[in-house]
């Protein structure tokens, strides 16, 4: 026998045996196989229940726990089938679908079929058991009824054309089947043991700790995933998530656009940047004092530095919004006008108006940002005789401002909306419905109003772009709204990881998550 | 058995008194759980339901008699968000919490009485001034301050400890590296204030006729130090136990948001950011029992300690 061990070696092997369970975390995790990703979630899971999600966090959980009818495509706003084995639109409102046989719910609830589906989009048609509208009932408000028409096969009526249902409905967290089985059995505990048939099922929830979600290996779909176990870890303050990668601790994590030069300079690691699709504005409330003259809103347009808030604000990390959609949505405007400070003529506008010594109140949140974005603004109002007070509240009085027609005493606001995908969502809060709630510029348009009923009801892709294309230029003549940013979204991740996220950023696609 | 009934009563009316300025404060807070979590999404009859699930639209006493009802029969209602009893929530972070209060009162203890003893002996020399110099810097420099900075030195730098979470369940050394950090950072006011004050109560005590005595009898210095001294020096600092844990749960919200540890304080601050008010109300009167236990254990320890309190206690007096 070939002696391949002396006593050195046997030494030198023994002594790393020994003292293997005292390494730090990172050099096993660094040293085992591949067989989990570690990523941070600023948020807890609050609700699994697709109709009354708190957030994305919980969205992407439900979604890949659960089937949808059709999916996302890895990092695309297209969908292909994943429940569902054909799906046909007969009119535009109308579709037929048939799902794949054999799609079984996790924990023994059985196989899918038809009777799942219409029981889940009828809880957002209806209500739920206890006779509750659900929170996200409107993103399957189009919907009127679901039939079943064979063990796998049914038929989704709509009250009207939507073609805005697939993607921020059916292809997203609402879309989520449920097994009906699971969902009664379970009752409210719904909310944090969710039953699906998707490539994951969440394994384990240690609250305001972590959630793992472990490989289903039933699932039958095309979006088979790549990871045995996805562990995602709460923490929620963005520096330490940042020190905890640095630490070997996570694989993947956002990271404030502050932070994006020190992320940069982490080894073997890569930054990904994506341009977000949300909205952060100056709300100007048209009814107002002085600002009810359109002069004097024009005048506080021109007078405000955007370059210097994006510049001081948010350190150049994003870039600068002429109007309401993001480019890349449908009903983009490339061409909205973009209004550079113009000192003199914002003066001369305010002569115009009569207006010397005006002042008005800056409502914003307590938070780094805002603050720095008030104070920019202050100054820069002060120059054209404008006095700037700021008013910074915690998000709980500010969010109340949503309330009990709150928001007629505001002035200038700044104001930050998540979107989705379909222009509808972020129009909407723009309403006459809305004045007393959330359109805190009280700025009513029948035009604006009318044009909103007819995007959602407009198939052709070109003429609806054109709707909100006509809707944004309505928002613009009003100048209630001076647009600062659609943000970017900065997330740092091992060089061995290949995340995967939709174009917003938020939604993150667990199941396409692999290795680079 | 009338001093545990005394305090019993006592504790009643103070937990009746702290829960009513709760109810208070939760009405003159504006804001409401569905705005801030869901944004524009939260549509006016959505509000008016949560409202009336959480029991805020009711008359505030009866919102106290039904909270403080229902507490008696163990239980404290269920969150509105996740559908889980509150208790269960609590009691998923409590262990945490204590185990890191716990541990940086301990760590508080073993240092702030060594270094509080070793000032006494070597009293007016460069040792007595440089603890003097550190306990001060210890006191008036906040934990918030103290966890960035064990963060940035012993988890960035040198890697010596983890960042964040309370480690594998399971694994005691996972769990011990991950609280060295945060309780240190906890412990460190406390070390400096009672390093000072075991000193002073030392150097008063070691002035006494019986330690003179002890001295004549020829009992080693270290013994009559730290042993017969020490333990009449200890009783105010026993007094001030009860108060120094409810100020170590209370501060361990910082080291539980910088380290992301899951704890009572955490909770919560979260959940008044979320205006939900069920479990801040479960949370904070787990905390006021804590607390009242806590500073009965204190009387019960010094009574041992000091005969004139036993007595005191006894005839139903304020020692």
């Amino acid at each position: 026998m070939i002696s391949f061990m002396n006593r050195r070696s046997f030494l030198a092997g023994g002594a790393v045996f020994a003292a293997s369970p005292l390494l730090p975390p990172f050099v096993s995790a660094a040293l085992a196989e591949r067989k989990q990703a570690v990523v941070r979630v600023d948020v807890d899971i609050a609700n699994l229940d697709p109709g009354n999600r708190i957030g994305t966090v919980d969205g992407n959980v439900i979604l890949s726990v659960c089937q949808t009818l059709a999916r996302f495509d890895a990092g695309k706003l297209t969908w292909s089938n994943d429940a569902a084995k054909e799906i046909k639109q007969i009119s535009e409102t109308e579709y037929t679908f048939e799902l794949n046989p054999g799609q079984m719910f996790t924990d023994g609830y059985g196989e899918m079929t038809a009777e799942d589906v219409k029981f889940s989009f009828d809880r957002f048609i209806n209500s739920d058991a206890k006779g509750k509208k659900l929170a996200y009932a409107e993103d399957l408000g189009a919907l009127d009824k679901v039939e079943v028409t064979g063990k796998y096969t049914g038929r989704l009526l709509l009250k009207h054309p939507s073609p805005a249902l697939w993607l921020i409905g059916l292809c997203d967290a609402s879309g989520a089947i449920l097994s009906r089985k699971a969902t009664e059995a379970l009752g409210d505990k719904i909310a944090t043991q969710i039953i699906g048939s998707g490539p994951y099922r969440l394994a384990e929830w240690r609250p305001k700790e972590q959630f793992v979600l472990e490989i289903n290996p039933d699932y039958k779909g095309a979006a088979k995933a790549h990871f045995p176990r996805i562990l995602a870890k709460f923490i929620a303050e963005p520096k330490t998530a940042l020190l905890s990668f640095q630490g070997k601790e996570l694989d993947f994590t956002a990271v404030d656009p502050s932070s994006a030069g020190e992320a940069r300079k982490v080894e073997q690691a890569k930054v990904i940047e994506i341009e977000g699709i949300d909205y952060t504005w100056i709300s100007l409330n048209v009814e107002k004092g002085a600002l009810a003259d359109p002069r004097v809103r024009q005048a506080i347009r021109l007078g405000i530095d955007i370059d210097m808030i994006i510049a001081g604000a948010y350190g150049a990390a994003v870039s600068r919004a002429k109007t309401l959609l993001a480019p890349g949505l449908i009903g983009a405007w490339p061409e909205a006008p973009l209004y550079n400070r113009d000192l003199e003529k914002a003066k001369a506008l305010l002569a115009e108006a009569g207006q010397t010594g005006l002042s008005v109140s800056f409502t914003c949140l307590n938070e780094a940002v805002p603050m720095a974005t008030a104070q920019i603004v202050q100054a820069n109002l002060a120059e054209i005789g404008v006095t700037v007070t700021i008013n910074a509240m915690d998000s709980g009085a500010y969010w109340a401002m949503g309330s009990d027609d709150k928001s007629k005493d505001l002035e200038l606001t700044l104001i930050q909306y998540l979107s989705k995908f379909d222009p509808s969502f972020q129009t909407q809060w723009f309403l006459s419905a809305q004045v007393g709630l959330w359109n805190w510029q009280r700025w009513k348009s029948a035009d604006f109003d009318r044009l909103h009923a007819e995007g959602l009801a407009t198939t052709d892709t070109v003429k609806r772009a054109q709707i909100y294309i006509d809707m944004q230029k309505l928002l613009d003549e009003s100048a209630s709204c001076v647009w600062i940013t659609h943000g970017r979204n900065f997330f740092i991740h091992a060089d061995w990881l290949k995340p995967c996220l939709l174009p917003n950023a938020m939604n993150w696609q667990y199941e396409y998550f692999g290795e680079a | 058995m009338a001093f545990l009934l005394r305090r019993a009563q006592a504790a009643l009316f103070t937990i009746a008194c702290v829960m009513l300025m709760l109810f208070m404060l939760v009405r003159s807070v504006p804001g409401d759980m569905a705005s801030i979590m869901l944004g524009p999404r939260a549509t006016p009859e959505l509000r008016a339901r949560i409202v009336a699930e959480m029991g805020l639209d009711q008359n505030i006493f009866v919102q106290l008699w039904l909270f403080l009802t229902r507490v008696v029969r163990g239980d404290f209602g269920e969150d509105i968000i996740s559908r889980r009893p509150i208790i269960d929530i609590v009691a998923e972070v409590l262990p945490n919490t204590l185990i890191l209060a716990g541990t940086a009162l301990f760590l508080s203890l073993v240092f702030g009485i060594l270094l509080g003893l070793i000032a006494a002996k070597s009293r007016g020399s460069w040792a007595d001034s440089l603890l003097g110099l550190l306990s001060v810097a210890f006191v008036s420099t906040p934990s918030l301050v103290v966890s960035i900075v064990l963060l940035l030195l012993f988890s960035r730098a040198l890697h010596w400890f983890p960042v964040a979470g309370v480690g594998d369940s399971g694994d005691m050394l996972d769990q011990l590296a991950h609280l060295v950090l945060p309780a240190t950072a906890l412990a460190l006011g406390w070390i400096g204030y009672i390093a000072r004050l075991v000193r002073a109560a030392l150097l008063e005590t070691l002035t006494e006729h019986h330690i003179r005595t002890l001295r004549a009898y020829g009992v080693p210095e270290w013994r009559i130090a730290g042993i017969y001294a020490l333990r009449l020096a200890l009783v105010p600092l026993v007094s001030i136990l009860g108060i120094g844990l409810g100020d170590l749960i209370g501060s361990a919200v910082f080291a539980e948001l910088i380290f992301a540890r899951p704890g009572i304080g955490s909770l919560i601050f979260n959940s008044i950011a979320v205006r939900n008010y069920p479990v801040v109300q479960a949370a904070v009167l787990i905390i006021i029992l804590i607390y009242i236990l806590a500073n009965l254990a204190v009387d019960l320890i010094n009574s041992r300690l000091d005969p004139r309190i036993a007595r005191a206690m006894r005839e139903g007096r304020q020692a």
